[in-house]
């Protein structure tokens, strides 16, 4: 018992002294309490904001890893998740693919996807600026083509065809599965972007966006790497993608192509959280949406824009005056209590 | 397509270019001063309508009457976003930039929804449907004021930068901000007043558009994207090249409307621009490296 | 044979002739000192070798292979590696983080990496500094980061660009010494100065280049007598300088 003890404290010692693994402890705890919050909401209302939260900390940590760590200016990041949603919604309604497996495949078209943006970027030289607009003028021509293709419903869309609720139509009539779903995407997600973080593939991203010709001076293909990052971050945003359009239950072109959402739950999470850290997805997921709802819900009184406003303002403030994000506050404040520890253990 | 059809494709989409041309003659002033691509460019048209909507409804002003107004107003928003908000990040990795300036975009979009709604709103002057026939084609006269509005204003615009002394250092810091501070040119000044000018310009574009549109707060988000098309095919930064990028995506667009329908016209733009990214991303008036 | 030998090279750019045929070699664990006045080709030359620009003619081999038009990180690999000018430190990185990206290109695993990387910063004096972040170090302090990041990546020749530009004649002396203790474990290199301090104290050959085309090449003491050197160095010869 005694050594369990001792084991137990040297953990909690060694992972209190990495600031690493205590972002990864904070974001289980986070994730805890959300998988724990059916005990004492009840509301479906209030269940359908956690469930979007979750949901956004998991395209959060996609976009995380391209933007935040490999420093790309991938801005419509959105285009995987359209492409993964559609996929998701055609192998479901037009082929009675079970959404089980929609959602790797969603993955995996999105990921085609990001090789092909990959290889046109770099093919082509397109660096940064160029780089940034190119993705906005594929979403806006994608937007235009789903417009016009029949198979994906065109411009009206495609709704999940709603069988009866079973887990393998992945269709509920509670919310509480959905929960859970999304947060088994999350724990997934949040475990590839610690592990890609601490290996050499995570040095090598933060190695680009730092400094590219230093990086290519010390070895490092930047050229692949770049793709990898996109290629990762567009699989997670296409799963996603496949979950959104299940739960949300349909999907449309207008809807999904869209810079606006693309902000909202793709980018707005990481950035307030703060982008090219562990925790930021997680810290400013549980920020961003709830307050978004509550200032809508209470001080707006519904009135329309207060989203466009808030989130406009959140990355104003966030860039400002909080470019490491909530993670950075946090991050000072934990420094001070480590030294504080260290100091009275000496 | 009769050369008649043809003809009047042509007007069509060169009056819509001038429009286009304007626009993106105030962000390749931007960007060639202070190499920032603004995302919050197609708010200042927007911004720019609205300026004209409420001068008509509560002053009942002409809207041409109220492009000063609008100039005015617009230049000041953008000189204070330039100041306040632009220049914090002007080191910072240009991710923050883009993300800045989207968050600038969003708010303004969501202020403008939150006080004056989504619902799209139109002006309605006496002249608005009225044509006059030329060599049987039909000039609608909002359109061709407004084209030779559009026209006028990147004449004064240019005649500005070649011949006034502020002009001139605005060019100046353009070609190089080293040499301009050496010469004792106030660079933080010149930002800001470009910003503000390239807002203004935007936004003037946006008074001549409003006897032929109904505007909504996202009414600018479709230009913004239509604009950084032209200034990367007329190369960004220079302003020839947005002038006739902008008469040229106009006529694209114009003959993409006719032959593919005016809901998907924008695809063409887009494949133009994906076209001249790959290809020549430098643009028409660039050197050999993007 | 040579663990550099760089044949007959030339670079235009348009219309300027910015290096004609040059040809240099660097033996196994040699320095040479590449020195020119200001235009005269040698960062044009110095990019050719690391694959930031492709020659327009001639051969570039490296311990035996040919990296004529190879990229740099493929040249990186190969073992041979380079310092900018303008120190790149990556700034949002900590000191042992910058220098594992250097490690990681001789391994994958993680803790391999980080061995080497202590190593390299203990062997630099830097061991209290690996969790500072980049962009916190002195000038001097971001050299020496600079060469650690190298050192890491288990060099077989570096390329020094202007290693000592900003330093003060201390922090000079300082990385002049570091320099030595480099070439000392077996490191070729070859660096590309104006300091002529630095030059003399640690080349033990030096190549001279003028208008792109090399003009002497010889020990340091023969350099400073040579002719063609002073002349391009000071514009005319005088016998009474040359004598």
């Amino acid at each position: 018992m005694r050594t369990f003890k001792n084991n137990l404290k040297d953990f909690l010692i060694e992972t209190f002294m990495d600031w690493d693994k205590m972002q990864l402890l904070i974001s289980f705890v986070v994730l805890l309490l959300i998988g724990l919050s059916p005990l004492v909401v009840k509301s479906p209302y209030y269940m359908g904001i956690i469930i979007l939260t979750t949901l956004y900390i998991f395209l959060g940590i996609s976009w995380n890893i391209v933007a935040g760590f490999a420093g790309q200016l991938l801005i419509a990041h959105i285009i995987f998740l359209a492409v993964g949603a559609y996929t998701t919604i055609v192998l479901n309604n037009t082929y009675g693919v079970s959404p089980w497996i929609g959602l790797p495949l969603a993955g995996v078209v999105a990921a085609i996807l990001g090789v092909i943006v990959s290889f046109i970027t770099l093919r082509y030289g397109l660096k940064m600026d160029y780089f940034a607009l190119f993705t906005i003028a594929l979403m806006v021509a994608l937007k235009t083509l789903f417009q016009k293709w029949k198979f994906v419903g065109g411009a009206v869309g495609m709704w999940v065809r709603l069988n009866n609720p079973s887990w393998e139509k992945m269709i509920f009539k509670a919310k509480e599965p959905y929960l859970y779903i999304a947060l088994g995407l999350v724990v997934i997600g949040l475990l590839i972007q610690y592990r890609i973080y601490k290996s050499k593939i995570g040095k090598y991203f933060l190695a680009i966006r730092e400094d590219e010709d230093a990086a290519e001076a010390l070895g490092i293909n930047t050229a692949f790497y770049k793709t990898l990052a996109v290629v990762i971050g567009a699989a997670l945003a296409g799963v996603g993608g496949g979950f959104y359009v299940m739960y949300v239950n349909f999907v449309e072109p207008l809807q999904v192509f869209n810079l606006g959402l693309n902000v909202e739950i793709l980018m707005a999470a990481p950035i307030i959280g703060g982008l090219g850290s562990l925790a930021g997805p997680v810290l400013g997921g549980i920020l961003n949406k709830p307050i978004v709802e509550f200032i809508r819900g209470t001080l707006a009184a519904e009135r329309s824009g207060t989203s466009l406003i808030v989130y406009g303002t959140f990355l104003i403030i966030s860039i400002l005056f909080m470019p490491q994000g909530v993670t950075g506050v946090f991050y000072k404040i934990y420094l001070k209590l480590r030294d504080r520890y260290v100091k009275e253990e000496l | 397509m009769s050369s008649h059809i043809f003809m009047q494709t042509i007007v069509n989409g060169l009056f819509t270019g001038g429009i286009y041309a304007l626009v993106a003659i105030g962000l390749t002033l931007i960007y060639g001063v202070m190499s920032i691509l603004n995302f919050a460019h197609g708010e200042f048209l927007m911004l720019g309508m609205y300026v004209a909507y409420w001068s008509f409804t509560l002053l009942g002003l002409d809207p041409y009457l109220s492009i000063p107004i609008a100039a005015v107003l617009i230049f000041l928003v953008g000189a204070f976003i330039q100041r306040g908000l632009v220049q914090r990040v002007a080191d910072s990795h240009p991710l923050s930039q883009i993300i800045l300036l989207l968050g600038v975009s969003m708010l303004i979009m969501g202020l403008v929804q939150f006080f004056w709604t989504a619902d799209p709103k139109m002006i309605h002057v006496p002249y608005e449907t009225e044509v006059f026939i030329w060599q049987d084609l039909r000039f609608s006269i909002p359109r061709t004021v407004a084209f030779f509005t559009a026209m006028f204003s990147a004449l004064l615009l240019y005649l500005f930068l070649q011949f006034t002394r502020t002009g001139k250092a605005i060019r100046a810091v353009s070609q190089s901000k080293d040499g301009a501070l050496l010469m004792g040119i106030d660079v933080k000044f010149i930002y800001m007043l470009t910003f503000g000018i390239g807002a203004a310009v935007t936004a003037i574009g946006g008074v001549v558009l409003t006897p032929n549109y109904r505007m909504t707060p996202t009414f600018g988000q479709a230009f913004g994207v239509i604009a950084f098309v032209v200034v990367v095919l007329g190369t960004m930064g220079n302003f020839i090249g947005a002038f006739l990028g902008g008469l040229i995506i106009g006529v694209v667009e114009a003959f993409a409307g006719f032959y593919l329908g005016g809901d998907v016209k924008i695809i063409a733009s887009m494949l133009v621009f994906i076209i001249i990214l790959m290809f020549k991303p430098s643009g028409l008036f660039g050197g050999k490296n993007a | 044979m040579p663990i550099l030998k760089v044949n007959n090279i030339t670079k235009r750019f348009g219309g300027l002739l910015a290096v004609h045929d040059l040809s240099l070699t660097v033996e196994k664990g040699e320095i040479l000192g590449l020195i020119g006045p200001n235009g005269a080709g040698k960062t044009t030359a110095f990019n050719m070798i690391s694959g930031y620009y492709e020659p327009n003619q001639g051969q570039i081999i490296f311990d035996g292979q040919d990296i004529t038009g190879l990229r740099p990180d493929e040249i990186c690999k190969l073992g041979l590696v380079r310092t900018f000018q303008v120190v790149k430190p990556f700034y949002q990185l900590s000191v042992l983080d910058n220098v594992m990206v250097g490690a990681y290109n001789c391994t994958n695993k993680n803790n391999i990496a980080k061995e080497k990387s202590e190593e390299i910063l203990e062997f630099l004096g830097m061991t209290d500094l690996s969790d500072h972040l980049a962009r916190n170090l002195s000038v001097v302090g971001r050299k020496r980061l600079e060469i650690a990041r190298v050192l890491a990546s288990e060099p077989k020749m570096i390329l020094f660009d202007e290693a000592m530009a900003g330093l003060r004649p201390t922090e000079t002396d300082e990385i002049i010494e570091l320099v030595r203790q480099i070439s000392q474990q077996g490191i070729a290199l070859l660096l590309v100065e104006h300091v002529m301090k630095v030059i003399m104290s640690l080349s033990d050959r030096i190549v001279v280049i003028h208008h792109g085309e090399k003009i002497a090449e010889g020990k340091p003491q023969q350099i400073v007598r040579d002719d063609a050197v002073i002349d391009a160095y000071l514009g005319e010869v005088t016998t009474d300088v040359a004598s």
